[in-house]
């Protein structure tokens, strides 16, 4: 199937459904032997304000080295039905439960480093994620990180637009749903529990009566996860929003890192360093100039 | 904005029929949403019926939901009907500026960016007020603690609004005898002192949602005639696309 843009008249061949949400579907296509992907949406209002968001995004100074948005049209169908869509970049990956569960747990602390810092990119330009969400993050080869619907983007003091019930911290009544960065480490508070702790979490949802909920219940789910009691410290922290942003929670998650010796963060474990790293660092340092001092001189 | 928010489980019985009721909200500006809660039985055809004409009526939306979904479903239809009275707004003005139906989708893709952001930002900071409608007949009896939960959780969202954001609350039929609807809480932008919503509810038989939506317009013509009539909270008034 091919589909091609009502206004602007490009084509795009239909390899496949990516998946599927409940504001559109999301479909991998091919145009110039590039694969994108492709989202369409139910309602032209929602999808425009999605669409505003990731123009947003993509105007920032110093954003994404290489565009995300692509194109925005509309499809008319067979029987004349129209429908608005946009191409974004083809992100490849899987949900964090099956990546984790094909490569080990140990990869764990780095794919969340990694989210932290997709979060700390947003919240640095003002916005939160809003729905963060284990569908709404695809990890790859190495722990790589990407967030795909920017459906519950919000700019901050805004009402978050778009939220997901037991990542929402007002659910948990742990405070409100004006949007703030510690909105989304509330968020991915429960997301690291829900990826250890899958079963006691939806156990725990579906049995206690709203007043009832609250972080310290996700706490004590957490400690009962051998993967999460390292970020005991640092989960209680996010729940009670004591990060300024994710940039200061990917750093205080870093250090646990460190702690526990799986590496990652912006420091690497010192006994995978190979010798000849360290020699160049020094090098660097001083040394470097008095090398190049005395390269000039000698073709002098 | 102005909206009340039915929620019924069951047909209304007596008095004037809830969908005139509703017609009547609607030309006063107020829209009316319904949500029937059903726990393992059925509305019925006719009490399924019922609410989806009523929501036709008043211009809004009606949807069936569990006691469990009861909260989500809340704020989902509170939210999208803010965006959809915004449209309809932005929609006459598109309409007026550049003839045809002054749909969004008639406009290029290039274009509808900047609409679209006026409308969030409408939508976002917009006054806007709901009036809960609370069916306590007696088989209510057993879902009442959602519907009190889902009020809450309503409040949460709205209080994260940048807009004002009021909501009231009334139950029917009400606590006298003859009294089709009694107010539970009136207008307020806070929960957080109330107890309980429904304190000493008694649950009775009789169903009259025609009446009691029509106090519910009462009240709201109440308040605005309090304003003096003037300074109408018209959400854009005078506002150009
Ligand atoms: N850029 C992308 N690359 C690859 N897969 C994607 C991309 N965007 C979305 N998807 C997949 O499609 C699913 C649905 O898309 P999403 O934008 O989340 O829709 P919705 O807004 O309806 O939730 C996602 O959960 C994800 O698996
Ligand atoms: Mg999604």
């Amino acid at each position: 199937m091919v589909i091609t843009g009502k206004w602007r008249r490009r084509r795009y061949r239909v390899e496949r459904m990516l998946g599927e949400g409940a504001n559109g579907k999301v479909y991998l296509v091919e145009r110039d032997r590039r694969l994108l992907a492709l989202k369409v949406g139910a309602d032209t209002v929602d999808l425009q304000s999605e669409i505003n968001v990731l123009q947003a995004l993509e105007g920032r100074a110093g954003s994404r080295a290489e565009p995300f948005l692509h194109d925005v049209d509309d499809l008319k169908l067979a029987g004349g039905k129209e429908y608005p869509f946009y191409v974004m970049k083809y992100v490849r990956g899987t949900k964090l439960p099956a990546f984790l569960a094909a490569r080990g747990a140990e990869w764990f602390p780095i794919a969340g480093y990694n989210l932290l810092q997709r979060l700390a990119e947003l919240h640095e330009s003002g916005w939160a994620f809003g729905d963060l969400k284990m569908d709404n993050i695809l990890a790859a080869e190495y722990g790589h990180v990407e967030l795909v619907d920017y459906g519950g983007v919000t700019a901050f003091g805004k009402s978050i637009r778009q939220f997901t019930e037991i990542y929402d911290r007002g659910y948990w009544n742990a405070g409100t749903r004006a949007s703030d960065a510690a909105y989304d480490l509330f968020s991915f508070g429960v997301l690291c529990v829900q990826l250890f702790q899958e079963k006691a979490l939806y156990r725990h949802t579906a049995g206690t009566l709203p007043q009832n909920r609250s972080p310290q219940e996700l706490l004590k789910l957490a400690s009962e996860s051998p993967e999460l009691r390292p970020f005991a410290g640092w989960l209680e922290r996010a729940f009670a929003g004591g990060f300024r942003n994710a940039e200061d929670a990917g750093a205080a998650w870093s250090v646990v890192m460190r702690r526990i010796g799986t590496g990652g963060g912006p420091k690497k474990r010192t006994g995978a360093v190979p010798g000849w790293t360290k020699a160049l660092f020094l090098l660097s340092s001083g040394a470097l100039a008095a090398v190049l001092y005395w390269l000039l001189l000698g073709q002098g | 904005m102005k909206q009340i928010l039915l929620i019924t489980d069951g047909c209304s019985n007596v008095g004037l029929s809830p969908v005139v009721a509703a017609a009547q909200a609607l030309s006063d500006g107020i829209t009316v949403n319904v949500v029937g809660v059903l726990d393992g039985g059925d509305l019925g055809e006719y009490g399924a019926k019922e609410i989806q004409e009523i929501a036709h009526a008043g211009g809004g939306m009606s949807r069936m939901a569990s006691t469990r979904q009861l909260s989500q479903t809340v704020q989902m239809m509170t939210r999208k009907t803010v965006v959809q009275t915004i449209q309809q707004v932005v929609q006459k003005e598109l309409k007026s500026v550049l003839g045809g139906e002054g749909a969004i989708e008639e406009l290029p893709p290039e274009k509808r960016s900047e609409v679209v952001r006026v409308m969030d930002e409408l939508g976002e900071t917009s006054k806007l007020r709901v009036a809960l409608l609370i069916d306590a007949s007696a088989s209510m009896k057993p879902k009442m603690a959602a519907v009190e939960e889902a009020i809450r959780d309503l409040m949460l969202s709205l209080q994260s609004r940048q807009g004002i954001s009021e909501l009231s609350v009334f139950h029917f039929p009400g606590n006298g005898h003859g009294d089709d609807a009694s107010l539970d809480l009136d207008w307020t932008t806070n929960l957080s002192g109330v107890q309980s919503l429904f304190p000493k509810l008694q649950m009775r038989g009789t169903t009259p949602t025609g009446p009691a939506l029509l106090q519910v317009i009462e009240h709201y013509r109440g308040r605005d005639d309090r304003r003096r009539g003037g300074e109408e909270d018209g959400m854009m008034s005078g506002y150009v696309v």
